[in-house]
């Protein structure tokens, strides 16, 4: 097992070089120029003054001098400070970090503790009505933009019943994260992400129910007379259950994205929030380094998907 | 006797039904033929792809009002039967939604199927060759696509949106070059079984050049694979794109988008909820329709696979 760790690990660093590459490629060989973004185009400023300012930020330098430069700071997690709020683009990412935790964790686990239920109802009662049904919610759902949910649930739940707020995390004046009034603005955007499991995991895992319960083994279960239920925990579910980890990384992909989405619909002062206002005010440095963190953040967890998944299927050999 | 009789019927009935001896191709269009769901999703894409294709024609003659025309007095004007041009009603700018929908409709169709084939030439090319010629290619492109998926490819694209004006012919390019990973792994993946074939080592033993036994006789293998993740791609590529004209960095006004017209939803919450039903709803069914065809075709090409993988996955 610890030669599979550092294997995996080993793996992950020519990614990590890749993941650097591609975001100085984009970020500091683009056509848009650092040094414009960051003055603003209706000041007066004279080419000298340009010169010392990438001076100053080191964009005199030859690109792959920069480039270790710019690995060595990412390495630190130092990506400069902020143009807009003049405060290290670091300490701007951190603070905003629980905010979008919170929101998130909630959606994934009611994402996954809907999804795999209805997936397994759906494979027990394949054919019958309730099947269809968990297979053509779960279609049509995958094939409806999450801003269109996030705006009809604002629309209807919100506007015309009146039953949640309409965006933010809290009541003006308010500032808590574990009470109602929290509780109250969650349920919104906790949909939302828990869209991604209900949306995915149904199809997942009835296809894998049915496929797990055709095999020799819980066959062999029924026929040394295993009781039903212990067939269906002990045998399926639990085969099932793996590509609930392989495909966790999909999942994860698609909260990064909906992450912008959810907290632009719900006005949510979180992570993904954060990148988009700096994209809007052209804030260069925060935009770097969400982009790094993002990346590196995704990357770590696929490897800790890849170890948990050679932890519950013994049939990945240690190579 | 019975029961040879029975036999004997069905045999005929599909007989009549399906000629003996159906090729691949005509045997998976029977099949698709046979089947209801994928036909009309099949008829709710072409109609679509008609009304998009003649916007100009029934912006002119029929609704008479083009997609940019403003008019003040309208705005927010509810649906109304009253005037062909505000069937859907108006929009804040009392802008013509039905007109503008038709043009979404152009920019929707056309990013999600011509950034299906960049995105297949781009993943069919790679996958096929790094599959056939393993060694360091090879590890380039596992590289490449290890790389490219740890990265937020939504955060990635949302950059390139910032950076450049993106319009309906470039946003697609930039979808295919990020969004090429999935279809690589498929087909690297079957090239990686094909080329031990018999046929294929036979092929080599007469003397066929790489680039013959690439097209000839790997790729058409691969094809009804990926006809299958190619309706797929196109709803998701639909779904991207709109997700990003919605934030503002996909598709620029005043070229009207699906996504776009909904980027001033929270405008609309008290005045003009018909303008944010009617893009949504759009955007539904034609990737619902895509996803429908995906497993139509899946189903049609090889029924073994059902519910197997593409919107399955």
């Amino acid at each position: 097992m610890g030669r599979f760790v550092a294997r995996r690990l080993l793996q992950a660093i020519p990614t990590m070089f890749g993941i650097m590459l591609v975001s100085f490629i984009l970020l500091r060989v683009s056509p848009a120029d650092p040094v414009k973004l960051m003055v603003p185009s209706d000041t007066e400023i004279t080419e000298a003054d340009k010169d010392r300012l990438r001076a100053a930020f080191g964009l005199d330098k030859p690109l792959p001098v920069q480039f270790i430069d710019f690995t060595v700071q990412a390495a630190t997690l130092d990506f400069g400070k902020s143009f807009y709020y003049h405060r290290p683009a670091r300490d701007m990412i951190f603070e905003r970090i629980p905010n979008s935790i919170q929101p998130v964790v909630l959606g994934l686990l009611v994402g996954v503790f809907l999804g795999i239920p209805l997936g397994f109802i759906a494979a027990l009662n394949r054919g019958r009505r309730t099947d269809h049904g968990i297979r053509v919610t779960s279609v049509v759902l995958n094939a409806t933009p999450d801003f269109f949910l996030g705006l009809l649930f604002v629309l209807f739940l919100a506007i015309q019943f009146k039953w949640f707020p309409i965006g933010s995390m809290n009541v003006v004046g308010v500032d808590c994260t574990l009470c109602w009034d929290r509780a109250w603005h969650l349920v919104g955007p906790v949909l939302l992400y828990a869209n991604a499991g209900i949306a995915f995991y149904p199809r997942l895992i009835r296809t894998e129910v049915l496929e797990v319960l055709g095999q020799d083994f819980v066959r062999t279960a029924r026929a040394k007379g295993l009781r039903e239920r212990v067939v269906m925990s002990g045998h399926v579910l639990r085969n099932a259950l793996i590509p609930v980890v392989t495909n966790f990384g999909g999942i994860l992909t698609i909260v990064f994205a909906g992450n912008v989405i959810v907290e632009r619909v719900f006005n949510w002062p979180g992570l993904g929030r954060l990148f988009f206002d700096s994209l809007i005010q052209k804030d260069y440095p925060i935009i770097q380094a969400s982009l790094v963190m993002g990346a590196g953040l995704l990357l770590i967890s696929y490897i800790l998907r890849d170890i948990t998944y050679a932890l519950i299927d013994p049939r990945i050999k240690v190579r | 006797m019975a029961a040879p009789a029975i036999a004997a019927r069905g045999i005929v009935r599909t007989s009549e039904a399906r000629r003996a001896g159906a090729g691949f191709w005509s045997d998976a269009w029977w099949r698709l033929r046979h089947d209801p769901t994928t036909m009309i999703a099949i008829s709710v894409i072409v109609l679509l792809v008609v009304l998009a294709a003649s916007a100009d024609l029934l912006a002119d003659n029929f609704f008479k009002w083009s997609f940019s025309r403003q008019d003040l007095t309208q705005s927010y004007r509810k649906p109304t039967l009253d005037d062909p041009a505000f069937w859907f009603g108006a929009d804040n700018l009392g802008r013509s939604q039905i007109v503008r929908l038709l043009y979404g409709a152009r920019v929707s169709l056309f990013v999600g199927f011509f950034g299906m084939l960049v995105t297949m030439t781009i993943g069919v090319t790679m996958g096929v060759t790094s599959g056939y010629f393993r060694g360091k290619w090879d590890d380039v492109v596992v590289w490449l696509v290890s790389t490219l998926n740890s990265i937020p490819t939504f955060f990635l694209l949302l950059i390139i949106g910032f950076m450049f004006r993106l319009n309906a012919i470039v946003l697609p390019l930039f979808l295919g070059a990020l969004g090429w990973l999935g279809i690589c792994n498929l087909a690297r993946g079957q090239t990686f079984s094909l080329r031990e074939r018999d046929y294929v080592t036979a092929a080599r033993t007469i003397g066929a050049s790489h680039t013959r036994i690439m097209f000839r006789h790997i790729f058409p293998n691969v094809i009804p694979l990926l006809i299958v993740i190619a309706m797929i791609d196109v709803g998701g590529l639909i779904l991207t794109e709109s997700a990003l004209s919605f934030l503002g960095f996909g598709i620029q006004p005043p070229q009207p988008s699906w996504g776009n017209m909904l980027s001033d939803a929270p405008q609309f919450y008290f005045r003009g909820a018909h303008l944010i039903y009617f893009p949504g709803i759009l955007i539904s069914i034609t990737v619902l329709c895509a996803y429908l065809i995906g497993d139509g075709l899946r189903d049609a090409l090889d029924p073994r696979l059902r519910g197997s993988f593409s919107a399955d996955k």
